[in-house]
């Protein structure tokens, strides 16, 4: 093929030149590059990019127009002889390109590394100039959040109705809050007697008491939800909750102790009722299934005791027999009657009468019927009361059975005093029957509303007495509770319902 | 001063070998003939690969969405269009010889393909004219890098000499 040198020659010429004039222009580019930013190694990075490329370009076509010039001016052997150089030149400008190349990818990491440390760095700086700048102000804000704080969180410790206590960890108080002051009586330290000098251990009624709690809180850090009693300084022992937790406060020297104590006093009286009213009401359900299988057997005893009896001359031997078996079967027919009373299965008969007529009633009958020489009946009858919502017979049959139980307890001197008035919160009539007997022990007061309990001699009560009360109270809706100590008396507490208001006096 | 001694040891070795009056090197390989034009072949290759790499790197920066990286990925792909060209013709007039150039004076030249491949010697012709891709990269370079410069702001001194 033929062809004309002219384009290869032009091309290769005027192709040198400006290879030569572009390498020149991008190198001083890269070098105004690098001085505007002369700590940017991506710039630093291409500024050696150029530098190779600018050699090679020179190199290339610093050759390829001396090549056409040692031609043009018939010079061969020259370009001969250059040739083998020029070229070692540009294959070593290549390899050089080349290799700075490669580390492109390990400077661009480095560079996100750089970038990064740097915002890193003047983030920190911005805060810390904005810090140095409203520090003042932040400190001010800062203090009036932390006093809103300590005043939101004294007043739960002032306000909390159960005790917060704070003690070091061998029990020596180190706060308490004013519910617990007046729970378990101690005095500030400007009360009076300082609290450092004052033990939560002399305050928990068992010797062993802080020792299981001071485990609990050595083993696990924390106390949760134990029961204990506390002896207060009159000596009264009142059931508490407790629950607490080991804290190392910052501000203070050595570990404390944080203590909730709870007060749950009636509540536990409360379950002791319940679990009593419980009780009373499944024996009751059991003796009323006992009365009504032994009542008809008892029924056809006596009836044929009696039918028997017609028959029988009353001197004989034989009459006396039967008598006694009709006494002996009447007596059980009557416990069977105060079991089903007890047990309320029949409903009372409720009628609105005055208390006071009643009570007046049954002072007279248990004046007629008993020798009350040296004891004293008073009455203490509040006026206006309403009239009762009640059965007669039965809440007689009640007070005959609290006056007997008076009589007995007072035995031959004393004073029975029968009190009524209205219980304010419950709108009720509150019949209050009190002696100045010898009281009923601590350990009977749970019991004596148990059918068959008695503390009578054997012969002298059934022990049903209470139990019918019992029964027939709770038959019209009302409550019986006692109190008594021991030596000073007791006192049985009725509550009955009040007639509806419509009805009047 | 270690880096010192070494140089200065080296430079003299150097400057002795070249002016010893040169004697067969029969202890050392020969590196004549054809092995020139297998190293700049393989440079060349080395040029291209390097170059494939930067537009892989940039593409995977997210760099080509800038516009001054992105003339420079531009350069990179001329520059491998070259070294194509380049690789070709050194290939077919100094590897295989497979064409050869007669001056017929008067500006004019004779193409000579072996075997009468006319066509491969209007390749070789075609591929003569390799800096109509080594300049386009090179424009394609400084776009780039002035496009860089619009992009970073012209560089401050404060009082202290602090940017």
């Amino acid at each position: 093929m033929t062809a004309s040198l002219i384009p290869i020659w032009s091309v290769d010429v005027v192709g040198s030149i400006l290879m030569i004039v572009f390498a020149f222009v991008s190198y001083g580019m890269s070098l105004r590059l690098k001085k505007r930013d002369p700590n940017n190694i991506i710039l630093t990075y291409l500024l050696w990019v150029c530098l190779a490329l600018f050699v090679f370009a020179i190199s290339r076509s610093a050759g390829h127009l001396l090549k056409q010039i040692f031609l043009l001016i018939d010079r061969r052997d020259l370009w001969t002889a250059i040739q083998p150089f020029s070229g070692a030149v540009n294959t070593f400008t290549f390899i050089v390109v080349a290799s700075v190349t490669l580390f492109f990818e390990r400077t661009w990491v480095i560079y996100g590394t750089i970038l990064k440390d740097r915002q890193a760095l003047q983030n920190a700086h911005e805060e810390l100039l904005y810090l140095n700048q409203n520090l003042e102000q932040l400190v001010e804000k800062r203090t009036e959040a932390l006093v809103i704080s300590e005043q939101k969180y004294r007043r739960i410790f002032e306000v909390s109705k159960d005790m917060i206590l704070v003690t070091r960890r061998d029990g020596r108080i180190v706060n308490i809050n004013p519910a617990g002051r007046n729970m378990i009586d101690v005095q500030s330290a400007s009360g009076g007697e300082a609290l450092d000098h004052q033990y939560f251990r002399d305050f928990l009624s068992g010797s062993g008491d802080w020792g299981a709690i001071s485990r609990h809180i050595e083993n696990r850090g924390f106390i949760s939800s134990e029961e204990f009693d506390l002896v207060l300084k009159n000596g009264v022992r009142r059931r508490v909750l407790l629950s607490g937790s080991l804290a190392k406060s910052p501000s203070e020297d050595g570990e404390t102790i944080h203590f909730l104590i709870k007060d749950i006093e009636q509540r536990r009286l409360m379950q002791k009722q319940m679990a009593q009213a419980d009780t009373l009401a499944s024996i009751g359900e059991l003796s009323s299934g006992i009365a009504h299988e032994i009542n008809n057997p008892l029924g056809i005893i006596l009836g044929y005791t009696q039918l028997l009896l017609r028959s029988e001359d009353a001197e004989s031997d034989r009459f006396n027999d039967l008598k006694t078996i009709e006494k002996h079967v009447q007596s059980c027919k009557a416990i069977v009657e105060d079991l089903l009373n007890f047990a309320r299965t029949s409903s009372p008969q409720k009628e609105n009468l005055d208390i006071h007529g009643i009570i007046e009633d049954v002072i007279g009958f248990v004046r007629h019927h008993s020798n009350l020489e040296n004891i004293d009946i008073n009455t203490d009858f509040a006026p206006r009361l309403p009239l009762a919502r009640i059965d007669e017979k039965k809440i007689k049959q009640v007070l005959i059975n609290l006056l007997m139980n008076a009589i007995h307890a007072v035995e031959r001197e004393g004073t029975i005093t029968l009190a009524t008035g209205i219980n304010a919160a419950t709108g009720r009539i509150a019949v209050e029957v009190s002696d100045t007997g010898h009281g009923i022990a601590k350990e009977n007061l749970s019991r004596i509303f148990d059918p068959f309990f008695t503390t009578k001699p054997t012969g002298e009560g059934t022990g049903l007495g209470l139990s019918v009360s019992y029964g027939i109270i709770k038959g019209h809706g009302g409550n019986i509770s006692v109190k008594s100590e021991p030596g000073q008396g007791a006192a049985f507490t009725l509550t009955l319902p009040v007639s509806p208001p419509h009805s009047g006096r | 001063m270690k880096l010192n001694r070494i140089l200065f040891v080296f430079s003299a070795w150097m400057a002795l070998w070249l002016l010893t009056p040169s004697a067969p090197a029969l202890a050392t390989q020969g590196h004549a003939g054809i092995e020139g034009v297998w190293v700049h072949q393989f440079a060349h290759m080395f040029f291209l690969f390097s170059m494939l790499l930067l537009i892989y790197w940039l593409r995977q920066a997210g760099l080509v969405k800038r516009p001054g990286w992105r003339f420079i990925q531009y350069a990179a792909l001329f520059f491998i269009l070259w070294n194509l060209d380049a690789i070709l013709v050194h290939f077919l007039d100094e590897q295989v010889r497979a064409v050869s150039v007669n001056h017929l004076g008067n500006w004019k030249i004779q193409v000579t393909a072996v075997d009468g491949y006319d066509w491969l010697a209007t390749v070789y012709y075609l591929t003569k004219l390799d800096h109509l891709l080594c300049v386009p990269a090179m424009i394609f370079l400084m776009m780039g890098l002035r496009h860089m410069l619009k992009e970073v702001p012209p560089a401050t001194t404060d009082k202290g000499g602090r940017r």
